[in-house]
């Protein structure tokens, strides 16, 4: 089987599998140590991972871009909780709702699939108007639909309840499936990108006309880069919904969209690992700013209580991170090339070793 | 008045020029010549700052190797560059405004480009033509004025033959022969060796990166004849 | 008739305002290509300097509308210096996202420094007053808006006409890099730009104030957000076209607003933006794609 991947790519599983056993690692520590609303966080800390990771599988191998994460969260958010959720439990919180949506209720499976299905299909229709527009309109065109979705979100109370909270979903998921997913999530991104469609489409964004003249076909590579990140996006959406039990049109909008972007430059846009460090950091360093926010008394002193504190130094780490470090902690490169170092540095004469330029 | 020591030029990792000395005295009209991707234009965006470069560069025996780019043409560097880079969307009589950066009255900037039209009557046709509307031999003499509208201290021109047809070829290098007459220190980079060796003082043949010989042109004889001996190079 | 005038003039000025806003990003953009979200924040600035000046100098509007006119300039100038100019030569995405961040750090501190909640800040609502035009009952402010746009709009096309620094601002944005081999301060003609966008940000603030009435710390959010839509529906970093989008936007939105059925109001906007992204699918680029240096350069 390790014939029909690559170099890059079996290294990509190597790196895949370091980055999984640091998860395990951290799932492991919670359930030895860890209190029960630590696993709220955490969960919460995977959706993001899912997110960020999909993030990186098309901004940060095609260095462009885009805002509409958020929107195609929702979308299977909402889509999965309103299949999976009783027909009892949904005549009361969506009365009005039309076509029947409030008359059936489906297992997790096939709402997930479905959910899963129509925000692809909606990736696939997005994504053939974005592959054609240049960085910014790139950027704009996904503000464009986060907005759009966003507004019919808030004005479709019929079935989506606006601002006001979807209750209901019966708890589907827990930490073990929401690991499982991110294992996954972080191997398929690590052999997209590695693949030889990744690879052309990290070298359209570094110089496309010169991508272009070698035979790359930017606009279809980008395409498929799109469209997978929708299915991440997606797959977090409806890991969302189906663990929390009641979700709203609230956080699938630009302040989500800010945080997961600043995790995935933080870490390095460039890399898997960069997106999962970023999620990791700056989910600890919000949690440890959100208790200075409430003014505790740290060493005897009582401090002030300062709301906006964690939004301030959110902005202050990505203004210092594209100032100093703009391809973020990680550069280009992936896990297992800061252990070829180390080793590397041990092997003086081995004139053979693999040398691992960032 | 131009002393270049150990110069070395490097865009991104790679590195165009290596450890090269050159000197334009004053009054001089010297020439860099070499074929493509020899490292000539790379030398001058060493010499203007546009490039990240190594070594010591003295413009009137002060060194501006730390200078920035606007510094350096303030002390009074001018260049035509390659492919001339008109604005060409500004009109003609905007181009030479922008050769204005260090007047301080408009009347004396204002005289100074009625000197340029009478030197150059077809600009003058052409004040308010959108400079992208102008003939490649009209760019050239636009680029050449707004230069030096600055009066700098040495000018640089960077292959000012590039794309244009012979006649015009011969009468923007009557221009410079002009101009050196004047006194105008020059700088010149070209690949065109019988046209540059025509109007030079000196000669510096630049391959690789690195300065193949260099000489007083009269060493040289004919220019095509030493381009093909250096390079194997046809001219 | 009388509809058709005051929907007109309702165009005009959501329009002018629109431009206002749009022609401050799209100037530094021309020059710069960095995309300035935080241009929403200087606006916010203008709004909080009200609350300042009020309580610290005098209530008298017309002084605290030069303030806000200073203040906006100021902070231009001073996020250029501070933030934007490691960023300088970067591609798009990095001086993005650094915008991005520097208004995310801006909204916080107007939340840290000020209030999560809205703060009065009725000194421009004066501005605001119905007025009958023989049948005609039409808002002051809209005029004001509408004639005070014209006016900035002639001023600066001026002022890039006739003045060295904006000539050179022109051809900063056909090829930085030669205006600075020409001897132009690289800092003075891009501070000049944010100058300007500052000035402009300023003038819309205060109609945005004589609207609102009121401070809040995303208040910035919503007009950059109209003002990014209209420079690429016109062509981003193309100054006409930022003003050809702006007005663009502020007759859909009004267009918009007089199709949909009542009930539907709230989809104006999504509207616009699907609007938007037709106007893309069509010209990528935006209508009026700002003119390229013709030469070597790809």
């Amino acid at each position: 089987m390790m014939a029909y991947f690559n170099s890059d790519q079996r290294k990509g599983l190597m790196g895949s599998a370091l980055l999984s056993l640091m998860i395990l690692a951290i799932v492991g520590a919670y359930y030895i140590w860890g209190e029960t609303y630590h696993a709220r966080i955490l969960y919460a800390t995977f959706v993001n991972l899912l997110v960020v990771v999909g993030l990186q599988v098309f901004t940060g191998n095609a260095n462009i871009t885009g805002f509409s994460h958020a929107a195609f969260m929702g979308i299977a958010a909402y889509i999965a909780a309103i299949c999976v959720t009783p027909a009892a439990m949904k005549l009361i919180s969506l009365p009005d709702a039309p076509w029947g949506l409030n008359a059936f209720e489906l297992s997790a499976l096939v709402s997930a699939t479905i959910a899963l299905v129509i925000t692809g299909l909606m990736g696939l229709a997005t994504g053939l108007i974005i592959v054609r527009l240049s960085g910014v309109g790139v950027t704009i065109t996904s503000i464009a639909l986060l907005v759009i979705v966003h507004s019919i979100f808030l004005h479709r109370t019929d079935i989506f309840k606006g601002n006001q909270a979807f209750f209901g979903i019966p708890k589907i998921f827990d930490l073990p499936h929401i690991t499982g997913l991110v294992v996954l999530a972080i191997f398929v991104a690590r052999l997209f990108r590695e693949s030889s469609i990744g690879l052309q489409l990290r070298a359209s964004s570094d110089d496309e006309a010169g991508a272009r003249s070698i035979g790359v076909d930017v606009r279809r590579v980008r395409l498929i880069a799109w469209v997978m990140s929708a299915c991440f996006f997606a797959t977090a959406g409806i890991a969302y919904s189906f663990f929390l039990g009641t979700i709203s049109a609230r956080p699938f909008y630009f302040n989500f969209v800010f945080l997961t972007v600043a995790m995935l430059i933080l870490g390095g846009l460039r890399s898997v690992t960069g997106a999962v460090l970023g999620t990791l950091l700056i989910t600890m360093g919000l949690e440890l700013v959100r208790w200075l926010e409430t003014g505790p008394v740290l060493i005897g002193v009582k401090l002030p209580q300062m709301l906006g504190l964690s939004g301030l130094l959110l902005g202050v780490v990505i203004v210092a991170v594209m100032a100093f470090l703009p391809n973020g902690i990680m550069g280009h490169r992936e896990i297992e090339d800061l252990l070829h170092r180390k080793r590397q540095k041990g092997r003086k004469n081995d004139v053979s070793s693999y040398d691992s330029q960032t | 008045m131009l002393e270049i020591n150990s110069l070395n030029v490097f865009h991104g990792p790679i590195q165009a020029v290596h450890d090269i000395d050159m000197i334009v005295s004053e009054g001089q009209c010297v020439t860099l010549l070499g074929p493509n991707g020899a490292g000539k234009t790379s030398t001058l965006s060493a010499i203007t700052g546009t490039a990240r470069a190594t070594g010591s560069i003295r413009l009137g025996g002060d060194q501006i190797a730390h200078m920035s780019v606007d510094d350096r043409s303030r002390r009074g560097l001018a260049i035509s560059p390659e492919g001339r880079r008109v604005f060409a969307n500004l009109s003609v009589r905007e181009n030479l405004l922008m050769g204005g950066a260090l007047y301080n009255s408009k009347a004396q900037l204002s005289a100074k480009i009625e000197q340029w039209f009478v030197q150059f009557p077809t600009l003058r046709e052409r004040s308010d033509q959108l400079a992208g509307t102008l003939s490649g031999g009209e760019q050239q003499m636009l680029a050449i004025s707004r230069a030096l509208l600055s009066n700098p201290r040495i000018l640089l021109l960077d292959e000012p033959s590039l794309g244009l047809a012979p006649q015009i070829v011969s009468k923007i290098f009557d221009i410079i022969r002009d101009l050196k007459a004047q006194g105008t220190t020059i700088l010149l980079v070209e690949q065109n060796a019988a046209a540059a060796v025509s109007v030079s003082d000196y000669v510096y043949v630049l391959n690789n990166g690195v300065i193949y010989i260099h000489g007083q042109t009269d060493q040289f004889g004919h220019g095509s004849e030493l381009m093909n001996e250096l390079t194997g190079v046809y001219v | 008739m009388d509809y058709a005038i005051q929907q007109t003039l309702n165009a005009l000025s959501f329009g002018a305002e629109y431009a206002l806003i749009a022609l401050g990003l799209a100037i530094v953009f021309s020059i710069m290509g960095l995309v300035n979200f935080a241009h929403g924040e200087v606006v916010a600035f203008g709004g909080y300097s009200m609350v300042i000046t009020a309580t610290l100098l005098t209530s008298n509007p017309w002084i605290i509308m030069i303030g806000v006119m200073f203040a906006c300039v100021l902070t231009a100038v001073v996020l250029e210096r501070v933030a934007f100019r490691t960023v300088r030569g970067a591609d798009l995405t990095t001086g993005l996202l650094t915008a991005f961040g520097v208004s995310i750090v801006l909204q916080n501190l107007f939340l840290l420094l000020g209030s999560p909640r809205a703060i009065a800040a009725t000194q421009f609502i004066f501005l605001d007053k119905t007025i009958t035009i023989g049948t005609i009952r039409v808002s002051s402010l809209q005029i004001y808006e509408t004639l005070a746009t014209l006016v900035a709009i002639v001023v600066l096309t001026l002022f890039l006409r006739k003045t060295p620094l904006g000539i050179a601002m022109r051809a900063a944005a056909l090829d930085f890099e030669m205006v600075r081999l020409c001897g132009f301060r690289a800092n003075r003609v891009i501070a000049g730009a944010f100058a300007i966008s500052g000035l402009l940000a300023g003038l819309a603030c205060i109609f945005i104030m004589a609207r609102r009435g009121s401070v809040q710390p995303n208040m910035g959010f919503d007009p950059v957000l109209v003002a990014f839509v209209a420079c690429v529906i016109g062509g981003f970093g193309s100054l006409p076209g930022a003003v050809l989008g702006g007005f663009l936007l502020g007759v859909a939105e009004v267009t918009m607003l007089i199709i949909l059925p009542q009930s539907a109001g709230g989809l104006a906007s999504a509207a616009v933006f699907s609007l938007v992204a037709l106007v893309l699918i069509w010209r990528p680029d935006g209508i009026l794609s700002p003119a390229r240096n013709k030469g070597d350069k790809i």
